[in-house]
């Protein structure tokens, strides 16, 4: 191997390291994650009328819903980038998906930790065996044990190919733990909490559901944000090793 | 395709009879859960007979995991799953073959376990035997199916025996959801049949559409 | 009200405590460059 062909390339990993940083997509991505965020807390607090039974407690919801909302995002994004991983095999889908699965389970404890405090303070209880919230359970066990899928050892095209098809039928089995676990609930706790109290009296205050909205939208700035600086993390790490293990080569040599 | 799988599970099932290891293990461990089971739950106690049900299927699922790890972590001990790999078939017929294994296998842990459970609880069937056999058989299948597909998955990594109960409980919960349920009912209270037979197309439709989809997906999982 | 507040810091907890984590990586990462680019040299 011609040692001037890798001194050429060695300076790739470094160099790519500044324009990532500063990508234009990221300033993008950041500035409109910070401004709907920011947008999100004025809706929040000042614009949305305080719940009349449960008071400020409500504004969990804000964070709540968006949050369970982005996981299932993720998780779906994972599960369409594991699929696309099997048809094409380009390891930019796995990293998609694997940063993807990343941010899901990050957002699930969100949910899962935001929940029990929201049933507490309005059912008087921390868990309730509510099809939602155990769905969400099960969704985090599953997206955890793929996270545990990634770490095994080996080579990345093996891992990336278990991960996928992990993440196609972890996905599959979502609707199916959904369906079960309702029809489960509703034999032996008719309607005690209802379709809980996000839905409650059949629908939501106007300045609530902009509230909400616009929480929603902040949140999925921030995962786009998120999901594009691990990416961009991702492809950097890819590349570092890929020039470790050509200089090993060269040392080797 | 079906000739192969046959002949993977008839070589499987034939070398397990040889040395009786795994089947020996499986029974022993179910043994023991139900010695575990008596000292959580008062075997003397009449509000014990309540968790009898679901008693059955813990036996099952956990002495099931002992022997799904050992089907294929056994053929990655000498390599022979690459011997299998590069033989003439497809991936399917080695999956559809170490399946017809493994369940012939958890049929007949269940076969011994089960009276046993039965008889030193001492707990009575109000219901239909025929149905439970049924509910059984349901259950095992897609507990196995999947199991089975995530056992071969996991059997790529070193330490597979702790991975794999980590893929498949939460994977299998329907499954375990609704056998639990439909036993219950099959057990102590008949007339809430229709009930489960509810439960029991769920858990069927559970079985088909992940055997289909482990089908379809197993050659990327035991690609050499 | 307290809840609340439990809530929305748990929340921040979390998201800034996900970033953290990226950031511990990320600075690891940058280690590992520089010492490329010193092997390198």
């Amino acid at each position: 191997m011609s040692i001037n062909l890798e001194r050429e390339k060695a300076p790739l990993p470094a160099a790519d390291l500044s324009p990532v940083k500063s990508s234009l997509l990221t300033k993008i991505l950041y500035g409109s994650m910070a401004a709907a965020m920011l947008a999100a807390f004025y809706f929040i607090f000042l614009y949305a009328e305080i719940e009349k039974t449960m008071g400020a407690v409500q504004k969990i919801f804000y964070m709540h819903v968006p949050s369970a909302w982005v996981a299932f995002l993720a998780f779906f994004v994972t599960f369409v980038f594991s699929i696309l991983f099997l048809i094409k095999r380009k390891r930019i889908f796995d990293t998609y998906a694997y940063v993807s699965a990343e941010i899901g389970v990050v957002f699930t404890i969100i949910v899962l930790t935001t929940g029990p405090i929201w049933a507490k303070s309005s059912w008087n209880t921390w868990w309730a065996w509510e099809p939602r919230l155990t769905t969400t359970l099960i969704l985090f066990f599953l997206f955890v044990a793929y996270l545990m899928v990634r770490q095994m050892d080996g080579v990345w095209d093996k891992k990336a190919r278990l991960a996928a098809v992990f993440g196609i039928i972890g996905f599959a089995d979502v609707p199916i733990v959904f369906f079960a676990i309702r029809w489960w609930q509703s034999k032996f706790h008719p309607i005690v909490f209802g379709d809980g109290p996000s839905q409650q009296g059949g629908g939501i205050a106007p300045s609530m559901l902009v509230a909400l909205l616009v929480t929603i939208a902040a949140f999925t700035f921030l995962y786009a944000y998120l999901l594009h600086k691990g990416v961009s993390f991702e492809n950097m790490k890819i590349k570092v090793d890929h020039y470790k293990e050509k200089l090993r080569e060269r040392l080797e040599n | 395709m079906l000739r192969a799988a046959l002949t993977i599970a008839k070589k499987d099932i034939y070398s397990e009879l040889r040395t009786k290891q795994v089947l020996g293990t499986m029974i022993i461990f179910a043994g023991l859960v139900i010695l575990v089971l008596s000292f959580a739950f008062d075997p003397a106690n009449n509000t014990t007979k309540a968790v009898i049900p679901g008693a059955v299927w813990i036996i099952i699922v956990f002495s099931g995991i002992l022997g799904l790890n050992r089907s294929l972590v056994s053929e990655q001990r000498n390599d022979t799953m690459h011997g299998l790999l590069v033989a003439p078939m497809e991936a399917s017929s080695i999956y559809l073959g170490k399946f017809m294994a493994n369940f012939s296998m958890i049929l007949i842990v269940e076969a011994v376990s089960i009276p046993f459970l039965f008889l030193l609880f001492d707990f009575k069937v109000n219901g239909s035997i025929l149905y439970f056999i049924l509910v059984l058989f349901v259950g095992s299948f897609g507990f196995i199916a999947i199991g089975t597909f995530l056992a071969a998955l996991a059997s790529n990594s070193k330490s597979s025996e702790m991975l794999l109960p980590l893929l498949l409980f939460p994977m299998t919960s329907p499954v375990l959801i609704g056998v639990t349920q439909a036993t219950k009912i099959i057990l102590t209270n008949m007339e809430k049949l229709h009930s489960a037979i509810a439960w029991l197309q769920l858990v069927a439709a559970y079985d088909v559409i992940f055997f289909v989809l482990c089908f379809l997906l197993i050659e990327y999982v035991l690609e050499v | 009200m307290e809840f609340m507040y439990g809530a929305y810091s748990v929340v921040w907890v979390v998201i800034f405590g996900y970033m953290l984590v990226i950031g511990k990586r990320h600075s690891k990462l940058k280690k590992d460059i520089e010492f490329l680019k010193q092997l390198d040299k």
